[in-house]
């Protein structure tokens, strides 16, 4: 009875080619909608992981503001380093015209621009900061980004106006802001730096301040939900701030305060996030999210496509030929925005 | 001498997994006495709720002898296509930006029809196509997640998490009988102990059931005795995903948005969950409530040391070296028989 049926490898060798056949088209299609012309140039981009929210913001950013001007080759690393080279390995031998590299370890640049060297091919990173030496290498070597601690110092400081412009949030009366830390990845560069640079600029605007609790939420709204009931579970009343490294985990703890009766009854509990994300802004609007900070997606992919054209038709950046101030000939600084209530348009 | 050592020996193999539990408790609660109150049970419960669903539907896999690997990219897939058509009118990013109030329902039921699709087509590749569980699940679960993620990046939404979800899918996750206090009974916990009763009479009571006890434990035995094996792992693997995918909408509600990675690992979590709670993975072995065992003991875990206020780098340290220990000692149970 268990006669293999000749059949089936058949059908499922036809059911992969049929895929593979479709999958091939649609991919033809987009390189066409990124403009497809005579003598346009090609940019080979690699994005550290393709399911980051931010990250995805940056590249419809680059693929925007890529339309008529140059083909975009975008491809996912999927966050790993290894799988990345492949891909610049393969931008190499595409012979394409410039490479914009959003490094999953940005340790590893150093490969990358090497490899860059030798076949001269320009390449700009995003987002993530190569060391200084590797910048050094090469002069067709340049970075877009933000500067992390930025985002960080701001999320703490729309807490401490916060706080000035409303005495009721010390609600223990004792002077201190009592506050949670709901962190990313454990060692990831942003996490860090938001967690340091929130609480420092909270103490910078002399406020006094103690941590309740701290833990990671790896990024996870359902992930910081669990984590903030368990917070409010053990240490209730006291909490007065919740810092969140980004929006999906204020979000998460949003969720949490709400079922613990927060955000109704005169209950508030000032929350803060970074991002500005959809769902943020969302909640902006129904008053239960305090604040947030816009790394800005537009202007880091505007930024890194202008770059990469200007060195793929052999100019060398400049305000002039990007619109972007270039800092120590190398950097393109894009700056955070702080977004509230009052201004979330910006956002949009 | 002899004899008094080896009955102890045998009561702490036998319940294990039971006496991880009490001693985990014990060591939290010395630390911070708080941590025993009712409203810490209320949290762990209602945490877990979701966990011990997929938990239950990775157990069925188990028990034939498989793996399933799809499990979490499941519950992102089922997440987000629930997610995308429960968004509320005034909503500024709608993902389907004319879409009508529909029933919630519908969403719902496809969602779960989904996870459903995705578990049958795991059977057919492993009963037809004779490819290993731990490959076909593999399969499955890389190109369900590209699936999903060709849908979320679809224009408008573009791979934003989605937000902005109604109230009336939502309370799913976040509504409970009671006053709101640590005494009231979270929907999500009361589902979630529905499907425990389901499964358990599914694993007990039925045909299905009994097959998938014969497959896993010997699957040629299995096969002489008369068993259509194919079909019963069709349908086995079909009640798996189906179970995933009412997780993956009930996590959408819980958390009141979804995107993508929902879901990511969690088939991890599930396995180790049900071979902590006494799941053989050579199959043929494992019980309802042996899976709720080892999800609480995770749930405890995961609430308990976060409470404590533990490093989450030892929290880790901590789960891997419970996997181990609980699996070792339970193991040595079914040695001992033979």
């Amino acid at each position: 009875m268990r006669k293999t049926k000749k059949w089936i490898p058949a059908l499922m060798a036809g059911a992969l080619a049929v895929t593979a056949l479709s999958a091939c088209g649609k991919s033809d299609d987009k390189s066409e909608s990124g403009g497809s012309g005579g003598g346009e140039k090609t940019i080979g981009v690699a994005i550290y992981k393709f399911d980051d929210t931010f990250m995805t913001g940056v590249r419809n950013a680059i693929s925007d503001a890529a339309g008529g001007k140059a083909k975009v080759d975008i491809v996912d690393s999927q966050n790993s380093q290894p799988t990345q080279n492949d891909k610049v390995d393969l931008f190499v031998s595409k012979k394409y015209d410039a490479m914009a590299i959003n490094a999953v370890d940005r340790t590893a640049a150093g490969v990358i621009i090497d490899k860059a060297k030798a076949a001269n091919i320009p390449v700009v990173f995003l987002n993530r900061e190569p060391l200084a030496d590797d910048m050094k290498k090469w002069d067709k070597v340049y970075y877009v980004g933000a500067k992390a601690e930025q985002s960080g110092t701001m999320e703490g400081e729309l807490l401490a106006d916060y706080w000035k412009a409303h005495p009721e949030m010390d609600t223990n009366k004792d002077g201190v802001m009592q506050y949670v830390m709901l962190k990313g990845e454990p060692g990831h560069q942003d996490a860090e730096l938001r967690t340091k640079f929130s609480v420092q600029a909270i103490e910078d605007a002399g406020i006094k301040v103690e941590k309740v609790a701290e833990d990671t939420a790896m990024w996870d709204r359902a992930k910081a939900q669990d984590k903030m009931a368990t917070f409010l579970s053990a240490h209730g009343d006291k909490i007065e701030a919740v810092i969140a490294n980004n929006d999906d985990m204020a979000l998460g703890a949003i969720e949490a305060l709400k079922a613990a009766g927060y955000f109704k009854d005169n209950k508030f509990m000032p929350v803060v996030g970074v991002d500005a994300t959809a769902p943020a802004l969302q909640a902006l609007s129904d008053g239960t999210l305090l604040g947030t900070v816009l790394n800005d997606a537009k202007n880091q992919g505007g930024a890194t496509l202008s770059l990469a054209l200007a060195l793929a038709n052999g100019e060398t950046p400049s305000k002039e030929n990007t619109g972007y101030d270039i800092t120590d000939g190398k950097y393109v600084w894009i700056p955070y925005k702080k977004i509230t209530k009052d201004n979330m348009d910006d956002a949009k | 001498m002899k004899l008094g050592l080896r009955d102890a020996g045998q009561f702490v193999t036998q319940y294990a997994i039971y006496i991880v539990l009490v001693v985990l408790i014990v060591c939290i609660s010395v630390y911070d006495p708080s941590f025993l109150s009712v409203q810490t049970l209320h949290d762990i419960l209602l945490q877990n709720a979701t966990r011990a669903i997929i938990a239950l539907g990775a157990a069925f896999v188990l028990i034939t002898g498989g793996v399933d690997l799809s499990a979490g990219r499941v519950v992102g897939l089922t997440a987000v296509i629930s997610a995308s058509m429960l968004q509320i009118p005034e909503y500024a990013r709608r993902f389907y930006p004319d879409l009508p109030q529909i029933w919630v329902g519908i969403p719902i039921l496809l969602a779960i029809l989904a996870g459903l699709i995705v578990g049958l087509v795991n059977g057919l590749i492993v009963s037809k196509l004779r490819v290993p569980p731990f490959i076909a699940t593999l399969g499955t679960m890389v190109a369900v997640y590209g699936a999903n993620s060709l849908y979320f990046d679809m224009k408008p939404n573009q791979s934003q998490p989605i937000g902005g979800l109604r109230s009336d899918f939502t309370t799913l996750g976040s509504g409970y009988i009671g006053n709101g206090g640590p005494y009231s009974v979270p929907y999500l916990v009361l589902i979630a102990i529905a499907i425990a009763a389901l499964v358990w009479v599914i694993f007990n009571k039925t045909r299905l059931g009994k097959n998938m006890y014969a497959i896993g434990g010997n699957v040629q035995a299995a096969h002489v005795s008369g068993i259509n094996v194919g079909r019963n792992l069709f349908w086995i693997y079909g009640i798996a995903g189906s179970l995933y995918g009412l997780a993956g909408l009930l996590e959408a509600a819980k958390t009141g948005g979804a995107s993508n990675n929902y879901g990511n690992m969690y088939e991890l979590d599930a396995i180790a969950a049900c071979v902590v709670g006494g799941v053989s993975t050579s199959g043929g072995i494992g019980t309802v409530p042996g899976v709720m065992a080892g999800v609480l003991i995770f749930g405890v875990i995961n609430y308990g040391l976060t409470f404590i206020g533990v490093s989450p780098y030892w929290q880790l340290i901590i789960k891997g070296l419970i996997i181990v220990a609980a699996v070792s000692f339970d193991i040595r149970k079914y040695l001992a028989r033979r």
